[in-house]
């Protein structure tokens, strides 16, 4: 498993990430924010049914599975932020009338859970070798009652905020993607929110990046 | 008249497209001009509070019915409020009778973070005695024309129905323990923050346009929507994926949103006084 | 325990309604609700004034909304369309299907989401008092989707229900034989009401116990002059439900001026008479 360790500004907990480690999946990885993880597979483009085909490109489907108990609204509406930010950075009408689907397995809880769901998926769809116009990746941010945002934070810091966001950030322009919040949020905090979450998608993508350079320099 | 429909059926975006490029769109609207929004409060006699809400073709009917339950343990001194969206069959030919779909599954829970957010109300005041009984205010609401736009549409309504709820007043009996309602006696709920959303879709990332309709939204690369309060803080910035959008079109979009809000605020004062009269 | 139902947001266990602790005093506000006391104003057997428009619904083919007294009915129909269900054995006449719900605010207490077996109920009871109506035979290998949605009850809802349904298939353009129109009379004792509320359907349940007292639903179509449906709960003496019956008729053909007139109203905005 790969570690990355080094400590620059906005303050993110350490990543960690496998791919391909499951062989049923046509692609598959797990994604480790401090104590956060998350597991993804991807399997596609494959046979779709004939009630969800679209002429023309590939019907994604997104699964959310709670650690314990069975996926309910929350979980509903997760799977539309990661589903439709998915399909935003897939190349899905290279793969007409053909089904993807992507289950995506709560490990563990400890913070920042949607951002992690999106890192992970972001590897797996990568490791499966689906086209994709950029990657993208995950970032959540929480303001303090204090007023100061955290970066990745812990559930015990989720908890003790008074507003959280979280971004997906795209790879070639750093734009947002997707945002979801909770929270009253004056405009000045979520330019800055966004601010800090663009500098730390940079060290996100430098993860990635050296993760999956690490994988095939073993190759040879 | 026959060649422009057809038009519209074999090739929708382009149709629209060639619209956008002229600033205009094919209802004749401008790019950043709502649909007419009207409101109906009060309709429905058998619930506590009601509204009926259009935003151009997209209605949406929201009726609040209150029961009395025990507090949650974990907060003694609170009530509930249990927002549900449903998007029956009979509002558009897109969704089958069964269980709610993805769409009004994520609506739901987007309502249920806006209030969480906004603190439209506070939920201490639905509280009738600690630890022993509380109101839980059970907001249905329920779309029957789908056109595009629900979420603000659902925003609206929820407001609306709540500024017209009524609640008896409940007392509960000294000596044998059971609450008792006085249906004489009603009082409207405090409401603490006024969350109003805009909603906005995006157009490869050059194009923005407000409130679109169902095919608009069906056709765009990407869809967001705002709620903003009367302090103009956000409650809500809710952008589930699409393609990427920039800081300053975001920018933008804040100023549209705040705009609406005023408007928006506007129209439910003026119907409300205009109900006392 | 019924199943947790997972697509929607939960609230407390156990919640009642606050009309189970309702005092004394306030029970005869609520008690003085909407019923026939002046006789000169609205007799036992006059029909509750009805509004009904069509083409509410933008996104349906037909549609439409009835409003008498306190009820609130709206309606829309989708198809013809590809049959859901290829196996059935019969692709040479359409198939017909009827939802019919109550809106979780349309009672007094609060209804669940989830369909429930009165719903069902009710949903067949409109199916099979639509269907001798239809043409149906005129739609091969398809289906016609009937959904009714009853925003707020007041009385027995599938009079007007069905009502609602046949005016939304005539602004779908779906082929009839006629209009059918639906009445329910309420018999208690003596009394027969017709378009009974809420409160008068109640009050002879909580009242005395009567020897006989019952609901007569029936489903009319006026230019055929031939009864489409009929249902009857309770215990009634024959000559009663024979009274019942008549009541019910002449009941429809009291209705049936307005629900033309609606439908008139509707052809000529969709297409004007030329001007001449």
């Amino acid at each position: 498993m790969d570690v990355n360790e080094h400590e620059v500004s906005p303050a993110t907990r350490e990543f960690g990430c496998e791919q391909n480690l499951l062989s049923r999946p046509d692609g598959s990885a797990t994604f480790i924010q401090g104590n956060t993880n998350v597991l993804a597979g991807v399997y596609g483009p494959a046979e779709v049914k004939v009630s969800k085909e679209i002429y023309d490109r590939a019907t994604l489907e997104v699964l959310i599975q709670p650690k314990i108990g069975l996926p309910g609204v929350r979980e509903r509406a997760r799977e539309q932020c990661v589903r439709e930010t998915c399909e935003a950075a897939l190349l899905s009408s290279l793969h007409p009338r053909s089904s993807l689907s992507l289950i995506l397995q709560e490990v563990h809880d400890d913070g920042s859970l949607l951002a992690c769901c999106l890192n992970a998926a972001c590897m797996a769809l990568m490791d499966a070798g689906l086209p994709m116009s950029c990657l993208f990746c995950g970032i959540t941010c929480v303001i303090s009652t204090e007023g100061q945002i955290i970066t990745d934070p812990t559930l015990q810091q989720e908890k003790e905020s008074r507003a959280q966001m979280t971004f997906a950030i795209d790879s070639i322009e750093k734009r947002v993607m997707m945002s979801s919040t909770k929270g009253s949020i004056s405009v000045q905090e979520l330019q800055e929110a966004i601010a800090l979450s663009q500098r730390a998608s940079e060290r996100i993508f430098q993860f990635y990046r050296d993760s999956v350079h690490r994988r095939y320099s073993k190759i040879q | 008249m026959i060649l422009f429909n057809s038009f519209r059926t074999a090739d929708p975006l382009e149709y629209h497209k060639s619209f956008l490029k002229e600033n205009c769109r094919p209802d004749g609207r401008e790019l950043d001009e709502f649909r007419t929004t009207t409101l109906n409060i009060g309709p429905i006699s058998t619930a506590e509070g009601s509204a009926l809400v259009k935003i151009g073709n997209t209605a949406v009917m929201c009726g609040i019915k209150a029961e009395l339950t025990v507090p949650p343990s974990d907060t003694p001194n609170k009530g509930y409020i249990v927002p549900n969206v449903d998007m029956p069959p009979l509002c558009t030919s897109k969704v089958r009778s069964g269980p709610p779909e993805e769409q009004a599954q994520a609506a739901s829970q987007f309502i249920a973070d806006v209030i969480e957010s906004s603190e439209i109300i506070r939920k201490e005041d639905l509280c009738i005695q600690k630890e022993k009984l509380c109101w839980v205010l059970y907001c249905d609401i329920m779309c029957l024309d789908y056109d595009g736009n629900l979420l603000d549409t659902c925003i609206v309504a929820l407001l609306a129905a709540l500024k017209n709820t009524q609640l008896p007043k409940v007392t509960i009996n000294k000596d044998t323990d059971v609450p008792e309602v006085d249906l004489l006696q009603k009082s409207p709920i405090n409401i603490n923050k006024h969350p109003i959303g805009s909603s906005f879709a995006v157009f490869d990332n050059t194009i923005i346009i407000v409130d679109p309709t169902g095919d608009e939204e069906s056709l765009a690369t990407a869809v967001m929507t705002l709620v903003t309060d009367e302090e103009g803080r956000l409650c809500a910035l809710h952008k589930p994926g699409g393609t990427a959008l920039s800081g300053e079109k975001l920018q933008h979009c804040i100023g549209r949103a705040a705009t609406r809000h005023r408007e928006i605020m506007k129209l439910v004062d003026k119907i409300i006084e205009s109900m006392k009269k | 325990m019924p199943p947790v139902d997972r697509r929607r947001i939960r609230g407390p266990d156990e919640s009642h309604s606050p009309y189970h602790f309702v005092t004394e005093e306030s029970m005869k506000c609520l008690a003085s609700g909407d019923r026939r006391v002046d006789v000169s104003q609205r007799g036992p057997l006059d029909l509750r004034p009805i509004f009904a428009r069509c083409g509410l619904i933008s996104q349906a083919k037909g549609s439409a909304y009835i409003e008498a007294g306190n009820s609130k009915i709206i309606c829309s129909v989708y198809g013809p369309r590809e049959t859901e269900r290829k196996d059935e054995t019969d692709m040479k006449s359409g198939r017909l299907v009827t939802d019919m719900r109550f809106a979780p605010f349309a009672c007094r207490k609060r209804g669940a989401w989830v369909q429930g077996n009165e719903e069902k109920d009710l949903s067949q009871g409109l199916l099979e008092s639509l269907r001798p109506g239809v043409c149906l035979h005129k739609y091969p290998r398809s289906q016609i989707d009937v959904c009714v949605m009853v925003l707020e009850s007041d009385g027995p809802a599938l009079s007007h229900a069905v009502t609602c349904a046949s005016l939304a298939l005539a602004d779908a353009g779906i082929e009839m034989y006629d209009l059918v129109l639906g009445c329910t009379v309420r018999h208690t004792g003596t009394t027969q009401l017709l378009d009974p509320t809420f409160a008068e359907v109640q009050d002879d349940q909580s009242g005395a116990s009567v020897d006989s007292q019952g609901t007569v639903t029936l489903s009319l179509m006026p230019n055929m002059n031939q009864v489409s449906g009929l249902q009857s709960d309770g215990v009634m003496e024959q000559e009663s439900i024979k009274a019942a019956v008549q009541a019910c008729i002449e009941g429809c053909f009291k209705l049936y001026p307005a629900i033309q007139h609606t439908i008139l109203k509707t052809v000529r905005k969709k297409a004007p008479p030329p001007e001449s």
